[in-house]
């Protein structure tokens, strides 16, 4: 083997674990030194002392924040290190940085469920009134109608359809092409309805009048009673759709 | 009379509505359902509360209006000649001879539709506006020209519809599209036979309502009289006798201010007879 080759690799190893060990940048009117807490503490003091001592008078009355990493903090070694810097640089002050807190999933939930959907900006086209034969109603995603839709009128959306009211038109739901949505109407009597690229005609005529919805089934569109299947009853967490 | 300063209010189309005369387009979209027989019987019903009237046949090239209103002998100038200005409204307008301030425009036979435009027919509004209290004008069916023609003079709009699915359908588009023309239409149902209602075998009015939901102004039933005077040139509300004249009259006193006349649902014979039966005491 070429001893050159191999020395030169040795000491490009060392470089780049110096240089991973110790970092130094300037954050504000900080100095922001973010160490490796895996490295023994002497290497890191080193490490530190040659950066420092390049800075000269730079560093004295400076802030510096010393960062370990996310994980458990190294108080021990952030106030040895802290004593090191004052001591033979005169810096100002040593600060742990400021932790982000760690929140538990209650407390995401409680978040969640006060906060999230409060910013939620709604994709939802929401009409009030009739919609009559040969008008035509199209939502980019969900479309919400309170109001019946008139036999020979056309609503589409690209998500959920839900008509509060008496659908007799065509509904096109999920426009081009996804699947996972459904139609919902008070009064369910569409003379068509589609789901994704699925398109389902001659619906028969549904005895009661009660809330009714469409789905897709194995690549099949369903009709059920809205209630009785309470399709989102499982779902346990309400979630923005 | 209205107390109005006219000199303070606006040209709005409202209240030119209260100036002028009122102009109302009778449409239904679909052939056939009585748009002609209610614009002859209402304009004659509006002529005898004393109101000069004007009916226009707007559906040229087909024109019949004059033969249900019996004038077709006496055509010598036709809607096209009045809106081109080629005549003048009273050289157009042929007077009733049996009821007082009633006028007819008749349509021209040999032209089509797409001789006149929506921009002439607002022209023709203004003049006509100010020489008769009410302008009816009978839509040709469909919503192609004839229908724009008919829409873009009109202040307000009645929609005829017979108790039919089909009807239903095209009526619903229509008032649509008077909707985004900003004209609020009423409805008339024609046709409607009672003891087919009775028996579930045709739509129910209120199911027509339901659909539409737009104002009713009345209930026509089907009526034999209908067919008599439409052949004869009879005014169908001055027959005495006839059920049809009796709904068109009561529609006629509706649009001329009796807002609150009650709308009497067409009945059948016998269910009358029954009524009065158990209202005696007979029966169960």
């Amino acid at each position: 083997m070429s001893s050159p080759r191999k020395i030169r690799q040795q000491m490009e190893e060392k470089a780049n674990q110096e240089k991973a060990s110790v970092r130094l940048k300037g954050l504000g009117d900080s100095l922001y030194v973010t160490l490796d807490p895996a490295r023994p503490p002497e290497q890191l003091q080193k490490e530190l002392d040659r950066l420092f001592t390049r800075m000269k008078h730079l560093a004295v009355n400076a802030r510096v924040i010393l960062d370990t990493g996310e994980q458990d903090s190294h108080g021990d070694l952030i106030e040895h290190l802290g004593k090191f810097l004052k001591n033979t640089f005169g810096v100002g002050s040593v600060l742990e940085p400021p932790r982000k807190r760690l929140v538990s999933e209650e407390q995401a939930r409680r978040q969640d469920m006060e906060s999230s959907w409060h910013n939620y900006r709604s994709d939802v086209l929401m009409l009030a009134g009739r919609v009559r034969s040969g008008q035509n109603v199209t939502a980019r995603k969900h479309l919400l109608i309170m109001g019946d839709v008139n036999p020979g009128a056309v609503i589409s959306a690209g998500g959920d359809i839900l008509v509060m009211g008496r659908l007799r038109g065509i509904a096109a739901a999920g426009q081009p092409d996804n699947q996972d949505v459904i139609i919902l109407a008070l009064d369910f009597q569409p003379t068509q309805i589609q789901i994704g690229g699925v398109m389902a005609a001659g619906l028969p005529p549904s005895p009661r009048k009660v809330p009714e919805f469409a789905y897709m089934e194995n690549g099949a569109i369903v009709v059920e009673d809205y209630l009785d299947a309470d399709p989102f009853g499982r779902l346990t967490w309400p979630q923005v759709r | 009379m209205i107390p109005l300063t006219p000199h303070l209010l606006p040209l709005t189309p409202y209240t030119r509505c209260i100036l002028d005369g009122r102009i109302i387009v009778i449409t239904s979209g679909k052939g056939g359902v009585g748009k002609t027989t209610a614009t002859a019987s209402i304009g004659a019903a509006l002529a005898m509360e004393g109101k000069r009237v004007v009916v226009i046949d707007m559906d040229i090239g087909l024109r019949n209006l004059d033969v249900v209103m019996g004038l077709e002998n006496r055509i010598i100038y036709n809607v096209v000649d009045a809106v081109k200005g080629k005549c003048k409204i009273k050289q157009a307008a042929i007077k009733d001879r049996r009821i007082e301030n009633l006028y007819l425009i008749p349509a021209s036979q040999s032209d089509n539709k797409n001789v006149l435009s929506p921009e002439e027919m607002v022209g023709f509004r203004e003049i006509i506006s100010k020489e008769f209290d009410y302008v009816l004008m009978d839509c040709p069916a469909g919503i192609e020209r004839g229908f724009e023609n008919s829409v873009a003079a009109a202040d307000e709009a009645i929609v005829i519809c017979a108790p039919e699915v089909s009807s239903v359908r095209d009526a619903d588009r229509v008032i649509g599209l008077l909707y985004a023309r900003s004209i609020t239409p009423k409805l008339v149902v024609n046709r409607i036979v009672p003891e087919m209602v009775e028996r579930g075998d045709m739509l129910n009015h209120s199911d027509v309502v339901d659909v539409l939901s737009i104002e009713l102004i009345g209930l026509v039933p089907m009526d034999d009289q209908v067919v008599v005077c439409t052949n004869t040139g009879m005014p169908l509300v001055l027959q005495k006798k006839s059920l049809a004249g009796e709904a068109f009259r009561r529609i006629a006193l509706r649009i001329n201010g009796m807002a609150d006349l009650p709308i009497e649902v067409p009945q059948s014979q016998s269910r009358f007879w029954k009524k009065l039966g158990t209202r005696l005491g007979l029966g169960k």
